[in-house]
């Protein structure tokens, strides 16, 4: 079924602003990994302004969704969204990566809103997997003798970080442990640091190496919010397994002339700026 | 030879790990949030008798330390309080970063149980003998890093770190050790025991090693030198007042310890007394050498930490006084 087009407006709407404040932090730091931070972009912008309960006024709510980032060094796209989302005043932006900065080159626990430290690719998955088994622990049981989770966790993970050997630790506990309350969304933007993903380690396919570990794998193209939308909540209706989306993403997506070139890590030049900002109007 | 809270004779032998879960099924049972999580590694009594009544309270994530470390961390993240087991080198040989990142640069409450830890595990050889932990642990920030000499002490050591909120290392030696200390003894996170109030000489030692220092003391009592007798349990923060007060009233110090003596408790001793040059320091311990098979007495008599090695020491130490 469609979701709402007013919710899909308004969710294209926060994307573009996540995005721009992300230039401007970057901009602020005079470094960042635009390229990574808005291939996910959308889907932050899906989980963080809709899928996801939290409440910034109650960030401590203990049943709250958690997203945990896994590949954290896109941090600049969460923290405009909890920016936005009225986790903390938007003033952080302006010492994003600076000495004495709350909003640290990785995201970190001290961030209003951040669950997780992250900076070490590839563990993510595992801390996300610890979160959501707590919330099943002492969970009242369905008729099935299935723990109710109390609260769901989201967790990003980047297709070349996918390389580390602990994805797939975390991947086969979560099947073994049937933790129907995990969503991995892989951000799978065909690049990491050096090169393509392909031609740096191949892990084709994808698909069928999520469904050959027991998950409930969903193949989505990343910037659509409709897919998005529904593949998120198909996760919620499937249970006794953990959930697989599979979000084919751009490397800088957003800004066409950024796109489908590897933007990984670097400042924003002047000339880059102007074009951003005109693209992200 | 007076001694401060020793049974005398020693009592009963049990290993370090089946005296943590003696303590544990009465802690887990009392502290609901206590979660046992495991690294294909022997569950024990208090992980078998969780598993029958809170089976949602124990984990087993097969062979993967990495995993095993960071799903701690997101427990606790949770809210609630996990106990990880594997042995100590794959804890901290193979998830130390995640060690480092997930549990102890967030001060995330994560008790990881290095198990068979230390040189002394007979048989199984350079592989699987942890020479370099206390090494490895002492240098991440926020993470408090004590080794038991004991069954009683190990006890203490385990209640003690439900009650601390913060990321812990606990050392378990793999062999049955003599029971040393009353029941009754006073122990503190981050306070060393006094064995013996002795002033010509101080052994400080930490972990298993502390019957074998005992035993050095006993025999260098007989030839007249009077030692103090450290156990130095809590091994990061360490107990600097403690460490500097002997080292000004006895002018030689002697480090025990079935681990590397760089950056071992040797390196830690050392680093504090040389501030002060107020005292030598000789460091009984590996001598930068991987382990091999033997049995406990064979082992410490081929790395020179007998019992024997440890009064020669102390008798060297004294005499250049």
């Amino acid at each position: 079924m469609a979701h709402d087009e007013k919710l899909i407006q308004k969710l294209a709407e926060k994307a573009k602003i996540i995005r721009r404040d992300a230039v401007e932090m970057i901009r602020a730091g005079k470094l960042g990994w635009i390229g990574g931070s808005f291939s996910q972009a959308d889907i932050i912008a899906a989980l963080v302004f809709h899928h996801m309960k939290h409440d910034p006024q109650n960030q401590e709510m203990a049943d709250r969704d958690r997203l945990i980032v896994s590949k954290a060094h896109c941090c600049e796209t969460v923290y405009a969204a909890l920016g936005e989302a009225g986790y903390f005043s938007k003033e952080l932006y302006r010492s994003y990566g600076q000495m004495g900065a709350t909003l640290q080159a990785h995201t970190e626990r001290i961030v209003p809103g951040i669950e997780y430290s992250g900076g070490s690719l590839g563990e993510g998955l595992s801390f996300a997997l610890g979160e959501a088994m707590a919330a099943r622990i002492g969970a009242p049981k369905d008729s099935s003798g299935r723990a109710t989770p109390r609260y769901r966790v989201f967790c990003i993970v980047g297709d070349g970080e996918s390389n580390e050997g602990q994805i797939w630790e975390a991947v086969m506990a979560a099947f073994h442990y049937k933790v129907d309350n995990l969503i991995a969304i892989i951000d799978h933007n065909k690049f990491q640091s050096g090169s393509t993903v392909e031609d740096r380690l191949n892990m084709m396919p994808w698909v069928d190496k999520w469904k050959a570990f027991g998950w409930d794998t969903t193949e989505i193209d990343g910037h659509d919010f409709e897919a998005i939308l529904t593949a998120l909540g198909n996760a919620d209706k499937v249970k006794g397994k953990p959930h697989a989306i599979i979000a084919h993403t751009v490397k800088c997506k957003g800004v066409p002339s950024f796109e489908h070139k590897n933007l990984h890590f670097g400042n924003i030049t002047d000339e880059m700026y102007t074009e951003a900002m005109k693209a992200l109007k | 030879m007076k001694l401060n809270y020793v049974l005398e004779p020693l009592g009963e032998m049990k290993a370090m790990y089946q005296a943590y879960h003696e303590e544990m099924v009465e802690l887990s049972q009392k502290n609901d949030k206590i979660v046992l999580l495991y690294g294909d590694f022997p569950h024990g009594a208090a992980g078998d008798l969780l598993q029958k009544e809170h089976p949602d309270r124990v984990y087993d994530v097969g062979i993967a330390e990495a995993n095993l470390i960071t799903t701690a961390a997101g427990m606790a993240g949770g809210g609630y309080l996990p106990f990880t087991h594997c042995h100590s080198i794959f804890a901290v040989g193979r998830a130390y970063n995640q060690i480092r990142q997930n549990v102890a640069f967030d001060k995330l409450n994560v008790k990881i149980v290095l198990c068979n830890s230390g040189m002394l595990w007979p048989f199984m050889g350079g592989s699987h003998q942890m020479i370099e932990e206390i090494a490895a642990l002492r240098a991440i920030p926020n993470l408090i890093l004590v080794s038991p000499a004991d069954p009683v002490s190990t006890k203490k050591m385990t209640r003690a770190l439900v009650e601390h909120a913060g990321p812990a290392a606990l050392r378990i030696s793999n062999p049955a050790v003599p029971t040393i200390y009353r029941d009754d003894f006073p122990f503190e996170l981050g306070k060393a025991v006094p064995l013996t109030d002795g002033s010509d000489a101080t052994i400080i030692s930490t972990g298993m090693m502390l019957s074998d220092a005992l035993e050095a003391a006993d025999t260098l009592a007989k030839e007249g030198t009077k030692v103090r007798l450290l156990d130095m349990h809590t091994i990061k923060p360490i107990d600097e007042e403690t460490v500097i007060k002997a080292a000004k009233e006895t002018g030689a110090i002697v480090t025990v310890e079935d681990s590397s003596v760089i950056g071992g408790l040797g390196g830690a001793v050392a680093e504090i007394v040389a501030e002060t040059a107020t005292a030598t320091v000789k460091r009984v311990g590996i001598q930068d050498r991987f382990g091999q098979s033997g049995t406990v007495p064979e082992l410490k008599e081929e790395y020179k930490i007998s019992a024997r090695d440890i009064a020669q020491a102390v008798r060297e130490s004294v005499k250049k006084k």
